[in-house]
């Protein structure tokens, strides 16, 4: 009741201030009066009686900040009157306002930017309920430990899963491709079908009409056949139409009843692969199902991992072909993959934010302290006339946090536009449904951010001017000469902003080499005008090698007739350069014939058809490449690349000699087909060049090629060189396939330069690049606004001096120097700081940023650039100050 | 005259105790609404005017009460004819001035005492 009461109180004291003093002053005025009265009726004379009245009482205005007082209000009416004081001093100096404002609000700004991406990326991405307790289940088999599995479920074994101890709640899913029916060109569609709890365990309601329910899949009788769409698949399909619910979409033949429309921020994440559609899962529809489990609160990962285990061992023993002979469970948190991806370049960018928004600091507390010497007068008379020191600390404190507010309020506006940026640039290392927005925890930041920024610009400037010698001051009617511990205080702040934006430079300068190594990289290989199309093949379980290799070359020779089609290659598995999300996979063994050693040979296997070193023009270098019988064939020939032969037979006599890879062999999968002696001794005829395989910025590693044939599973790819950008002739492709049978789709296209673009390294040297040579921009400039000031506070503040040394007869030249010598010597020193702790980070940047080139020519340019800039930020104050006319100044004393 | 006049009220009155303004405006109005300069009126009626209050620091009490949530204010007419603000007991209030009354009676037992305390008793 009391708080209550309290804050009724405030509130009418600070909403209705005049009211209330107005009632306190007729308040009182009535006791004056009524008390006037009875002295009056005691005998006094009327106005002697009001005049003792009056001064028992004093004065009655004095009564309203009695009030205030009494009510608790007295620190908040100072700190009003010393917010109103230092909004009307910044008011009154805008220019050095401005500029202070600005410093902050772009160090706040891009602080804020990185921390509201690092929340949204990393902290809080993803829309579903207890979305921190869902986990990818993964099996690491031991035999590869390097690329971790996810393991699919039959149905019974998952509905005893269900029963886990650790799970909370568990969704089944299984992704297929789909094709709609029923209209013109048939298109693709990626289904995923989900058991009818998805509701529940998402926890995100449709955005138009309803999610897939328990109802739709009842346990006994037929299932209803209905669909829930993706945002993006209505978009694209049905426009902005609400009104599709009970219609019908025809897939694979097969009608469903529309339902539902998912809301743009849910999609069913990538980790997964996107789906267009959603449909009620039932046995009859797919025969397995993969978990996605979330746990129950407070499991820990590893008594989760050590039960799934238990079960997973039980399913080993049902299904042994589902898991890898030895294997242990690693079930991983759903943002993992996310901060493994982009974890460390944020922690870099936002590590790089904060050096800047010191920068601003610096510069802030600079600008402050040149105008605290301007204002040594004033702040004396304060003390003179009984101001506490705590009182002017908090005054002046007050007045750097107006300016760090005010920059905060730029800032966090900006900073909105400036978290997306790196979504932008960097598509695919963040969670797709990661949303940036301005919520409370970013607006927390932002608030705690200004206080700490505003604190820190002004504690020193506080500090020292706080302390002005009075009689001195007063005293003398002349400017103050200024402390010489202001002056170094200032040399101090302005040193360091020049090593930080040293550090930032150099950083940028690293970054941007970096991506210009990877952007000329030797690729070995002319991705321009390719695309890869991938083909899914149907499903046979006839398992018929002969058949399925002439239906694949059957598609390649309609597709090579297509206008404009220069050349087609087939190829089952890798697209360079390799690495995610377009991995070619991982080194494997090989033998070699009559040599026996320690440790196996190790290579890239690719199966391809003859065309494609032609297609990728990827020069033969010795022998001959297979010809089209011997592709058909599929055994006993082997092309290997210039590092494999380099590092087997250094004498450069690899061609004749045999190898054989074992995995090649027949593994009697049921989506696979294998020529008879796939796994057999192979001649090597021919040696390529190498082209990079291993990712952009790691070395070739050793390859094999064998021809397609060999080995082929339920899809294979085109590599397609075209007559002008590939992808406007996916349609004319689309329709050649057709021609050869009328069910066969492409499950995707890419061209060959664009997957080169989103190598991570390629978008995270890209972004380095780009946010760093940014913010090393925004350094600069405040550094140089800082110098420029001090040098133009520094020279009004000598103004007398100078016109005394010039009336002397002193050179232009020279007061110039005496100008800015002391700053150049503070510049120099900050550049050598500077020098000294870009090579003490060198190390752990290296660590952080594998991408970036350091090398000392770009210290040395960084510490050129420097000087030069700080120079003529020295110079150019300077020489406004040897153009004043001597007279002038010494008649103005 | 003026002189006589402090003279009297040095020797006849006594100055409030700190802390204990507070519960005699409190046990004043408890026994029905005032205004302030009731108030003053009635601390100084029943007290026989021996209290000297000060009159600086009677009004800050006021508002402090009322910022408490102890006493309610509410504009009226007073007895000659003019707008007065009036005060009553909010039942926290009330509640207060049961506990400050039980702790000052303790209080002056304890220091009563003491004071009273003869060597014997020691």
């Amino acid at each position: 009741m009391s708080v209550l009461s309290r804050i009724r109180t405030w509130w009418r004291a600070i909403i209705y201030g005049t009211r209330i003093g107005n009632e306190v002053e007729a308040e009182l005025q009535f006791h004056i009066d009524t008390y006037a009265d009875d002295l009056a009726r005691r005998g006094v004379p009327p106005e002697e009686a009001a005049r003792q009245a009056r001064v028992e009482f004093g004065r009655v205005g004095v009564q309203k900040e009695k009030y205030r007082e009494a009510i608790g209000l007295r620190l908040f009416d100072e700190i009003g009157g010393d917010i109103r004081y230092g909004l009307r001093s910044l008011y009154k100096h805008p220019s050095v306002s401005v500029v202070a404002v600005l410093s902050l609000a772009l160090g706040i700004g891009a602080t804020t930017a990185m921390f509201s991406l690092i929340y949204s990326a990393l902290l809080h991405p993803f829309p579903y309920a207890g979305a921190d307790r869902i986990v990818n289940p993964r099996v690491i088999d031991e035999k590869h430990p390097q690329i971790p599995t996810w393991f699919a479920l039959t149905p019974a074994q998952f509905d005893s899963f269900r029963k886990a101890k650790s799970i909370d709640s568990i969704l089944g899913f299984f992704l297929e491709g789909l094709q709609t029916t029923g209209g013109d060109l048939p298109e693709d569609v990626s289904a995923a079908y989900v058991t009818s709890n998805a509701y529940s365990f998402f926890g995100i309601p449709a955005m138009l009409g309803r999610d897939i329910q328990p109802s739709d899949v009842p346990d006994s009788g037929q299932p209803t056949n209905v669909v829930v769409l993706s945002y993006r698949f209505w978009k694209e399909h049905y426009g902005d139409d609400r009104t599709i619910f009970g219609r019908t979409l025809q897939l694979n033949h097969e009608n469903y009843t529309i339902v539902g429309v998912m809301p743009s921020r849910f999609t069913f994440t990538e980790t997964v692969g996107n789906a267009d559609v959603y449909i009620p899962w039932t046995p009859t529809r797919t025969p397995g199902l993969f978990p996605w489990i979330k746990l129950k609160p407070g499991v820990s990962l590893a008594a989760a991992n050590a039960e799934f285990q238990s079960f997973l061992n039980q399913f080993r023993q049902e299904t042994p072909k589902h898991f890898p002979t030895s294997f242990r469970v690693s079930a991983q948190p759903i943002i993992e993959p996310y901060v493994h991806r982009a974890g460390r370049t944020l922690a870099l960018l936002f590590a790089s934010v904060v050096l800047l928004l010191l920068i601003g600091c610096a510069n802030c507390s600079v600008l402050l302290l040149a105008r605290g010497e301007a204002r040594h007068h004033e702040l004396a008379i304060r003390s003179a006339i009984g101001a506490s020191r705590f009182r002017m600390v908090r005054q002046l404190l007050v007045e750097s946090l107006a300016i760090s507010f005010a920059g905060a309020a730029m800032g966090v506006g900006a900073s909105f536009w400036l978290a997306k940026l790196p979504l932008q640039l960097m598509p695919n290392a963040f969670p797709q449904e990661a949303a940036i927005t301005i919520n409370f925890p970013i607006l927390a930041f932002s608030i705690g951010l200004a206080l700490i920024a505003g604190l820190l610009s002004g504690l020193s400037p506080a500090l020292r001017l706080s302390r002005p010698n009075v009689s001195q001051i007063i005293q003398s009617t002349a400017r103050a000469t200024g402390g010489s511990t202001s002056k170094r205080t200032t040399n101090l702040l302005v040193g360091g902003q020049i090593a930080l934006t040293f550090v930032l430079l150099g950083l940028a300068g690293a970054a941007i080499a970096g991506f210009m190594k990877v952007a000329s990289i030797q690729l070995g290989y002319d991705p321009h005008n390719v695309m890869v199309v991938s083909i899914p093949l149907k499903r046979d379980t006839k398992k018929n090698q002969v058949g399925r290799a002439t239906y694949i070359d059957q598609l390649r020779e309609r597709v090579s007739s297509v206008p404009g089609v220069i050349s087609v290659a087939v190829a089952s598995r890798g697209i360079p350069p390799g690495q995610p999300p377009f991995g070619i996979g991982t080194l494997g063994p090989f033998e070699i014939l009559g040599r026996q050693s320690q440790q196996q040979p190790q290579a890239e296997v690719s199966l391809v058809s003859q065309k494609y070193f032609a297609t990728l023009k990827i020069p033969l270098l010795r022998g001959r490449v297979w010809n089209q019988t011997e592709n058909q064939r599929g055994d006993f020939v082997a092309v290997v690349n210039q590092a494999l032969a380099q590092r087997y037979w250094p004498n450069g006599d690899a061609i004749g000699h045999q190898i054989r890879i074992a995995s090649l062999k027949d593994d009697g999968a049921p989506l696979s087909a294998a020529s008879p002696q796939s796994g057999g001794w192979r001649q090597i005829i021919g040696v390529v060049a190498d082209s990079r395989n291993d990712g952009l910025e790691r070395p070739v590693v050793p390859a094999i090629y064998v021809p397609y044939t060999t080995f082929m599973w339920d899809g294979t790819a085109f590599f397609i060189r075209t007559a002008g950008a590939p992808l406007t002739f996916v349609h004319a492709i689309r329709v050649a396939l057709h021609s050869v049978n009328l069910d066969q789709r492409i499950s995707w296209t890419a061209d060959l330069e664009e997957v080169l673009q989103h190598q991570p390294i390629w978008t995270q040297q890209r972004l380095f690049s780009i946010l760093f040579s940014f913010f090393a921009g925004l350094a600069l400039a405040l550094s140089l606004v800082g110098i420029a000031s001090t040098v133009s506070f520094a020279a009004a503040r000598r103004t007398n001096e100078l016109g005394i040394r010039m009336a002397l007869g002193a050179q232009r030249s020279h007061i110039v120097w005496i100008v800015i010598r002391t700053t150049l010597a503070t510049v120099t020193s900050g550049i050598i700081v500077g020098v000294v702790l870009n090579l003490a980070l060198e190390k752990v940047l290296r660590h952080w940023t594998p991408g970036s080139v350091f090398a000392p020519w770009m210290v040395a340019g960084v510490a050129l650039l420097l000087l030069i800039c700080a120079a003529i930020a020295c110079l150019l104050p300077a020489k406004r100050a040897a153009n004043i006319d001597p007279m002038q100044t010494l008649r103005c004393e | 005259m003026l002189l006589f006049h402090l003279g009297d009220r040095m020797a006849k009155r006594v100055d409030l105790l700190q802390g204990t303004l507070d519960l005699l405006i409190l046990k004043a109005i408890s026994l029905g609404p005032l205004h302030g300069y009731g108030i003053l009126l009635r601390i100084q009626q029943i007290s026989g005017d021996r209290l000297e209050i000060q009159q600086g620091s009677f009004y800050p009490a006021i508002y402090r009460l009322e910022h408490q949530g102890w006493i309610e204010g509410e504009w009226g007419e007073s007895e000659n004819n003019r707008k007065a603000k009036f005060y009553r007991l909010t039942a926290t209030g009330r509640r207060q001035l049961k506990t400050e009354t039980d702790r000052w009676a303790k209080m002056t037992d304890v220091v009563g005492d003491i004071l009273t305390a003869t060597p014997e008793e020691i």
